[in-house]
């Protein structure tokens, strides 16, 4: 079946006992066993370890990207370390690609080094440079693409067989484009990392993650660590995120067409300085992109000219677009990352992988596409 | 609001001010991810601690913060972080201070997954720890290292109810420059304020008796505010610079509250466990009725207690209340309102007659939690327990024919009469 009759029946299945179309939220910390040789046999006994509402969620998202399996969480960067924790023990080596989410950057050189875990951070879009970063020692490749916030994109087929032959895990993080634009279990990576906060849930309302594992083997992992630390998601959350989930390709589809109008305006608007979208044929990885993904999704950004001083100015007046944090979100939003989502990425660290201190980062959202750039065009003719 | 209120007055009220955009009495369940910034600058000062405020709900999101807030007040703690389980709180708490190459004086008697915890996943990051039997106090002071930086157990163990010395343990950390960490799920702060006698941070399982309806999932940890994190060079990630926030020492900034900051600001921010504000909302409910709810599970146990100790069918109980039990006099002294509402005994006839007695009970329901409104049962060395070697099932003080039960809120008469139905399938299968 397709993607779009997929994200809407995937994982439900009508209630038994009510028939109602939805799957309830099960609300419930603990489930009755039948006896004691029957424990566990309708398949939960406690909601760390499982829960029917987050279950349904995981059946879903697991379908959707084309895995074996799949575990909530209670954030991305749960999902995250999960699947660190779950990958990696003391006195093994890492490579992170040099762009990723600040929090992801945070985790690996000042919170997992403090249990004996070394990370590289190799250039992602150099495939030469990933594989050179490898040691005996590696056991996880990690790669965001397009990474947050400057739109590196790494070869996800590559970089697989650079993990293959270095006997190491790959994992994508596939936030920004989802499993509707983006499948990486077929080009070959092992697992596929969400923030569902962003595009999955759609609507701002809830924080949450996803490990998907290509294998039952590697889910058995991720589940053993989330368990043992505890790392969950509400049924609530699930269920939001279940709703949200039925609208994924068309709210994907309308945000990234909205994208493509706004980054072509601002690439024709004189005090712009750069723009960068991944749909612009001015964009270094325009062909990769196209290759290895079906659509560009609705992240972009650009640099005003005057810097960072404009660029203050031009997000505080204005309007319609929302000064946030968070992305892929039915409202559009602008966020400045150098003092915002990536603070804690070292000023040189930032300098060498390209976030410059000008950066302003769209998250575009559903709003008509006349007035979020009407809205660019009135906050530029103040600067 | 005021510290200063009684305990059933800060049940109620504590973190919480009233709604100001239209006087809502209820705590507003703020289902949102993100909190718009009047501007740049303001953005930027609440990334870098130098002003509170809301980010990002992974973070802090104000519903949790009530619910943290009335924790705190209630344990008599400086601060409090919620987390998406017990679990989690326990791995945040873990993790915020103890690095690879450090090492936990544990008690041998908690919860599976505790004992899992440390001795399977904490190991592969060069963390370890050595289990003492709680009833030994001795003990924990015989297995301080020198890189010992945790003492840990839980006040009423699990599933033996054998209760920690907490005077004599904390004397023991703070003559090690060690914090002394409770599990403090079973007692809740209600029965006892584990800060009162020296212990350094409580965590809780809130899906138990805190929350009390077995609706939500969650955990807190609660920073005593109460160790002087300064005065050994043992806790860098308190002590020390934060480079993720320019440097920022936390124990200069945040004093008493040091600890809960570095739990927010790395555990939150990085790994991410966080609590639902939905949860929030459910487990704010159930703190309201704390008091009167354990007052109930109290005077139930006392009744099942004599009940069951005067049956026939029963070969042994157990609960610290009872003069029998190792840990009477402790409990007596640390627990004088109640210790607890779990308590265990054996099924004459064995495990067939435990399994028999089980499957016939109706109102009594078998699953793995405790702590329900609802009366509840199980057999630990079949599930709660099932992950650990024989050796770690006596430590725990588990035997094969034992039933725990939580005791609920049902009208005891009810419960009491299902147990006869229940009694009598076991005399039925043990042919006696």
């Amino acid at each position: 079946m397709g993607f779009r009759t997929r994200q809407i029946h995937a994982g439900v299945t009508p209630d038994p006992t009510t028939g109602a179309i939805l799957t309830p939220i099960y609300q419930s910390t603990t489930f009755v066993q039948p006896s004691v040789d029957e424990y566990l046999s309708k398949g939960f006994s406690y909601s760390r370890s499982g829960n029917p509402t987050v279950r349904a969620l995981e059946a879903k998202l697991a379908d959707l990207e084309g895995g074996a399996d799949c575990a909530a969480f209670g954030t991305g960067m749960s999902a995250v370390t999960g699947t660190m924790l779950a990958f990696l023990n003391a006195g093994d080596h890492a490579i992170i690609s040099d762009v990723a989410y600040g929090g992801t950057y945070r985790l690996c050189t000042k919170v997992l080094s403090r249990f004996g875990i070394d990370f590289t951070f190799a250039d992602g879009s150099n495939t030469d440079d990933v594989a050179s970063s490898v040691r005996d020692n590696t056991a996880l490749i990690l790669t965001e693409t397009p990474a947050n916030p400057t739109m590196k994109c790494s070869d996800i087929a590559a970089i697989s067989e650079v993990a293959k032959k270095a006997g190491a895990i790959h994992a994508v993080d596939n936030t920004f484009l989802t499993p509707y634009y983006q499948r990486p279990f077929e080009l070959g990576a092992d697992l596929s990392i969400h923030s569902t906060t962003k595009y999955m849930d759609g609507h701002n309302a809830t924080v949450g993650g996803a490990v998907i594992s290509k294998t039952a083997e590697l889910a058995e992992k991720v589940r053993f660590i989330q368990n043992s630390t505890g790392s969950i998601m509400s049924p609530q959350v699930a269920w939001l995120t279940l709703q949200g989930c039925k609208t994924l390709s068309v709210r994907m589809d309308q945000q990234s067409a909205n994208a493509m109008a706004i980054a072509e305006y601002l690439e024709a608007h004189p005090k712009v300085e750069q723009v960068c979208y991944p749909g612009l044929k001015s964009f270094a990885q325009h062909e990769l992109s196209s290759r290895q993904a079906s659509g560009y999704g609705a992240m972009l950004w650009f640099e005003v000219k005057g810097g960072l001083a404009a660029g203050k100015k031009l997000m505080d007046t204005i309007d319609v677009w929302t000064l946030a944090e968070n992305l892929g979100s039915v409202e559009s939003l602008i966020t400045h990352p150098v003092t915002m989502t990536h603070a804690d990425v070292e000023e040189a660290e930032r300098k060498r992988v390209g976030i410059i201190d000008g950066l302003v980062r769209l998250s575009v959202g559903l709003e008509d596409e006349e007035d979020l750039i009407g809205a660019l065009e009135k906050a530029l003719k103040q600067i | 609001m005021s510290d200063f209120f009684n305990f059933d007055t800060l049940s109620l009220h504590a973190g919480q001010t009233v709604d100001k955009e239209f006087g809502a009495r209820a705590t507003p369940i703020y289902q949102t991810t993100s909190y718009v910034f009047p501007d740049t600058d303001t953005a930027s000062s609440i990334f870098n601690l130098e002003r509170g405020g809301h980010a990002y709900s992974r973070i802090t999101n104000p519903t949790v913060g009530v619910l943290e807030q009335r924790i705190a007040a209630l344990e008599g703690g400086s601060a409090a972080v919620c987390t998406s389980s017990g679990m989690a709180a326990t791995f945040c708490a873990i993790t915020a201070i103890l690095s690879q190459g450090d090492h936990i004086v544990a008690s041998s008697q908690m919860y599976g997954g505790n004992i899992s915890l440390m001795k399977n996943t904490l190991p592969r990051f060069g963390i370890t720890a050595t289990f003492v039997d709680p009833t030994d106090t001795d003990g924990f002071r015989n297995a301080i290292q020198d890189n010992t930086r945790l003492i840990y157990g839980e006040l009423i163990g699990n599933p033996g109810l054998d209760i920690l010395d907490l005077e004599a343990i904390a004397a023991i950390g703070a003559e090690h420059h060690v914090p002394f960490m409770v599990d403090a799920t079973f007692n809740t702060p209600y029965l006892c304020r584990c800060f009162d006698y020296g212990a350094n941070i409580t965590i809780h399982s809130v899906t138990k008796w805190m929350g009390g309806h077995g609706t939500a999932v969650g955990g807190v940890v609660v920073d005593g505010g109460n160790f002087d994190w300064g005065a050994t060079d043992k806790y860098p990630t308190i002590t020390e610079p934060y480079a993720p926030f320019q440097g920022i020492n936390l124990w200069e900034e945040f004093g008493p509250s040091a600890f809960a900051t570095r739990i927010r600001a790395e555990a939150m921010r990085d790994f991410g466990p966080s609590m639902a504000p939905m949860n929030a909302f459910l487990l704010l409910q159930g703190i309201e009725t704390l008091s009167l709810r354990m007052e109930k599970h109290r005077s139930n146990t006392e009744k099942m207690l004599e009940y069951l100790s005067n049956h026939d069918r029963v070969s042994w109980v157990s609960h610290p209340s009872m003069p029998s039990h190792s840990s009477h006099e402790l409990a007596k002294k640390y627990l004088p309102k109640g210790a607890g509402s779990i308590l265990s005994f054996g099924v004459k006839g064995g495990r067939d007659a435990g399994k028999a007695f089980i499957e016939n009970v109706e109102l009594a329901s078998h699953l793995a939690n405790v702590g329900d409104a609802k009366t509840l049962i199980i057999h630990p060395a079949t599930t709660t327990h099932s992950r650990i070697d024989a050796e770690a099932l006596v430590a725990a003080g588990i035997t094969e024919d034992m039933i725990r039960l939580s005791v609920g809120l049902e009208d005891v008469r009810d419960i009491q009469a299902d147990f006869e139905t229940g009694f009598r399938a076991a005399k039925k299968v043990s042919g006696a």
